[in-house]
């Protein structure tokens, strides 16, 4: 009998201890009170007036413990579902650990002619087709901003070829507080009414505060919007060391902290109770180049430590993986891409985008986010362990068989227990379905072919012959007639 | 004594009181202010542009050069006529209307004050009619204007058509830039030019008055 055993079920890192988390978000709360932050919104600054915080101007300064309230009364056990049953199936919570593409790309490579070009409806309806078709994509974010369109309605479109081509949750960015007043009508049509959707959530928002400290009218209109509807929105700010916060990884950490709490204060103040996911791209401004780098080191790095400061606040977390900052799908791509996307899992942040991205964020790929699924598989199975239990330590096996004998499937004796959850974690091993583990005559005999040709040749097979589940006829149409009067609003008027 | 090779190598080092006292030292040993400031100043900051191309130096030395070489243009610059001073051209940069980014254009900012440029940073959310009141205001060789966002970007092409009205459009060069900005659209509202990055826009500017 074994007794008084403790196991690791799962691998996992930590960049931080409990004490460094407290730390961390101490710095961030004195920030949020002694420095403040700006919003642009007269009803935001109005709404935090009223709950406490002291105004100067346009600035906002949060005491500690409107900031601690709000990290108590925000809804943490948040799941998104299937858009077409209603299923749930993303649970943001503890270790659990999702991957999707990201958005609002102005650029896509095609990938028939591999030409660079400005992202249209058929771009975005050919990345969800790949995003709908591939087992360790979670989720759907657009892969690029539809720009064959009035531009000022480009997120509606998004959504449409979004909803159209994958019944997976969709992380749905809009331009500002219409869109997305538009984006969740349409959903709630599609779910069968406000509560439906609120109750069975498969569109989750998306806001962006400007760093350092500025939240812009749109990102504060479509926090306290979301938080109404009650639906989970993303509060996530794209700093850089070095360039919109300070170089040092802490500094950046703290800054970020800052402004995500911001925008989960604001979002409490206007709707306590409301679902909230704390976000960040937290990277270098590369100072030879001057790029917001998606490839360095440093962001998976400081996006670990977030997700350790997520779980010391039980808050969920959305993170950054499967992007590279090279222009073409070359080796670099796969090391970044492949490094992102371990070291993510690994520290368990729930709900991670933007795989597929190249080009420092600019351009999406598509053979990128084929070869991304591949990697999450294996990354999959890293963080799956190594379970040690008396059937799996395989003594009888090994008795069995004996020295010098030959290990067979009929040898393994049946397991004892059964029906064991399993997450998304698979305890079997990884089974290579696009990385050559092939001889050599077999690979050449095969077209000798690299990673990203076989890649590319999946995405096109996807794009040829995989269909999502359809949406009903008549709401397709529906959906159809109310992106076609959708109005758009100039920025800034 | 000190030499002017010790000032240019001063502003690579990025030494702002080195640069302030070698500057003073050179013009009490009677060197005439200008070629203080071309051989001296401007020397080690182009050299600092040189080795920022090659990739061997980086944002945070070419700040520190710009600011080592702009505190011994303050020593000289009193020993100067109004028009022995000259720069290369003046450029009015905003980022547009409803648009509050501007790390890229604070960049290009820089770039374009190391080039020896007089620059008017403007700020953010500069609206047409603002940004056409800078021009009358101040004269601009060049007017910059960056944005982040698709949408946000449509305001650049108000401004050139608001430039066009006033009849002011020939009076001045249009550069843009910032993620979604591309030639191809700078092509299609008729801007002068388009850069990638901050280094590239200071050449541009610099073609664009002829000084390349």
């Amino acid at each position: 009998m074994r007794t008084n055993l403790r196991a690791n079920t799962a691998v996992k890192m930590n960049v931080f201890t409990e004490q460094q988390c407290q730390e961390l978000v101490f710095a961030a709360e004195e920030a949020m009170w002694l420095t403040g932050t700006e919003f642009h919104d007269p009803e935001s600054i109005e709404i935090l007036r009223k709950a406490g915080c002291t105004i100067d101007g346009i600035i906002a300064h949060i005491p500690p413990h409107i900031t601690e309230r709000a990290l108590q009364t925000c809804q943490k056990h948040i799941v998104l579902c299937n858009s077409r049953t209603g299923a749930r199936e993303l649970f943001l919570e503890g270790g659990n650990s999702y991957f999707g593409s990201g958005p609002c790309t102005p650029f896509t490579r095609n990938p028939y002619t591999e030409e660079r070009h400005r992202a249209t409806r058929e771009s975005v309806k050919w990345a969800t087709k790949v995003l709908d078709a591939l087992p360790n994509i979670d989720y759907a974010m657009s892969l690029g901003i539809v720009q064959d369109v009035p531009l000022l309605l480009s997120d509606r479109h998004e959504f449409e070829q979004m909803i159209l081509n994958t019944d997976k949750p969709i992380i749905t960015v809009c331009n500002d507080q219409y869109g997305q007043e538009d984006n969740i009508k349409m959903a709630e049509y599609i779910a069968g009414g406000e509560e439906e959707l609120r109750n069975h959530p498969f569109i989750c928002l998306y806001a962006e505060p400007i760093s350092p400290g500025v939240h812009c009218i749109e990102a504060a209109q479509k926090m306290v919007y979301g938080a109404r509807k009650g639906l989970p929105t993303i509060y996530t700010p794209c700093i850089m060391a070095g360039g919109t916060a300070p170089a040092t990884l802490a500094g950046v950490m703290v800054q970020g902290l800052c402004e995500s709490l911001s925008g989960l204060v604001l979002g409490q103040c206007a709707a306590e109770g409301s679902p909230f996911i704390m976000g960040g791209v937290y990277t270098v401004l590369d100072m030879g180049s001057t790029i917001f780098s998606y490839g360095a080191p440093e962001l998976d790095l400081m996006l670990a430590g977030l997700a350790d400061v997520a779980h010391y606040l039980k808050v969920p977390m959305f993170g950054t993986a499967g992007c590279t900052d090279t222009c073409v799908i070359d080796e670099q791509a796969g090391v970044e891409a492949a490094l992102s996307m371990a070291m993510t899992n690994m520290s368990g942040a729930n709900l991670n985008h933007d795989t597929g991205y190249a080009e420092y964020g600019t351009t999406s790929n598509l053979d990128l986010v084929v070869i991304a699924d591949e990697v999450l598989g294996m990354a999959r199975r890293i963080t799956a362990g190594i379970q040690t239990t008396e059937e799996t330590l395989s003594l009888k096996e090994i008795e069995k068989v004996g020295p010098g004998g030959r290990f067979r499937a009929a040898d393994i004796p049946e397991p004892e227990e059964e029906g064991v959850f399993e997450p998304k974690n698979s305890r079997v091993d990884y089974q290579a379905r696009l990385v050559n583990r092939g001889a050599r005559e077999i690979w050449e005999k095969a077209g000798g072919k690299t990673l990203k040709q076989a890649a590319n040749e999946k995405v096109r097979d996807i794009i040829e012959n995989h269909e999502a589940e359809p949406l009903p006829k008549a709401t397709a149409a529906k959906i159809r007639e109310m992106v076609e009067n959708a109005v758009g609003h100039m920025p800034g008027e | 004594m000190a030499t002017i090779e010790d000032l240019a190598q001063a502003v690579f080092d990025g030494s702002t009181s080195k640069a302030k006292k070698l500057s003073q030292e050179l013009i009490d040993d009677g060197m005439a202010p200008l070629d203080v400031i071309n051989q001296g100043l401007i020397a080690g900051m182009s050299e600092v542009g040189a080795q920022f191309k090659a990739g061997t130096m980086f944002v945070p030395d070419m700040m520190a050069a710009a600011e080592a070489m702009t505190a011994g243009t303050e020593v000289v610059k009193p020993l100067l006529a109004a028009d022995d001073m000259q720069s290369l051209g003046t450029v009015f940069i905003c980022t547009v209307k409803g648009d509050l980014h501007d790390i890229g254009k604070n960049l290009v900012v820089m770039m374009l004050e190391s080039a020896g440029f007089n620059v008017i940073n403007a700020g953010v959310d500069v609206s047409p009619e603002d940004i056409v009141a800078g021009v009358k205001e101040h004269h601009p060789d060049i007017i910059g204007m960056s944005a982040l966002l698709t949408t946000t970007m449509l305001h650049m092409k108000d401004t050139i058509e608001l430039l066009k009205e006033e009849g002011l459009r020939d009076q001045v060069k249009v550069i843009i830039g910032g993620a979604p900005v591309s030639q191809d659209f700078a092509d299609e509202i008729s801007a002068d030019g388009y850069s990638p990055d901050a280094v590239s826009a200071a050449d541009l500017a610099k073609s664009l008055v002829g000084a390349a």
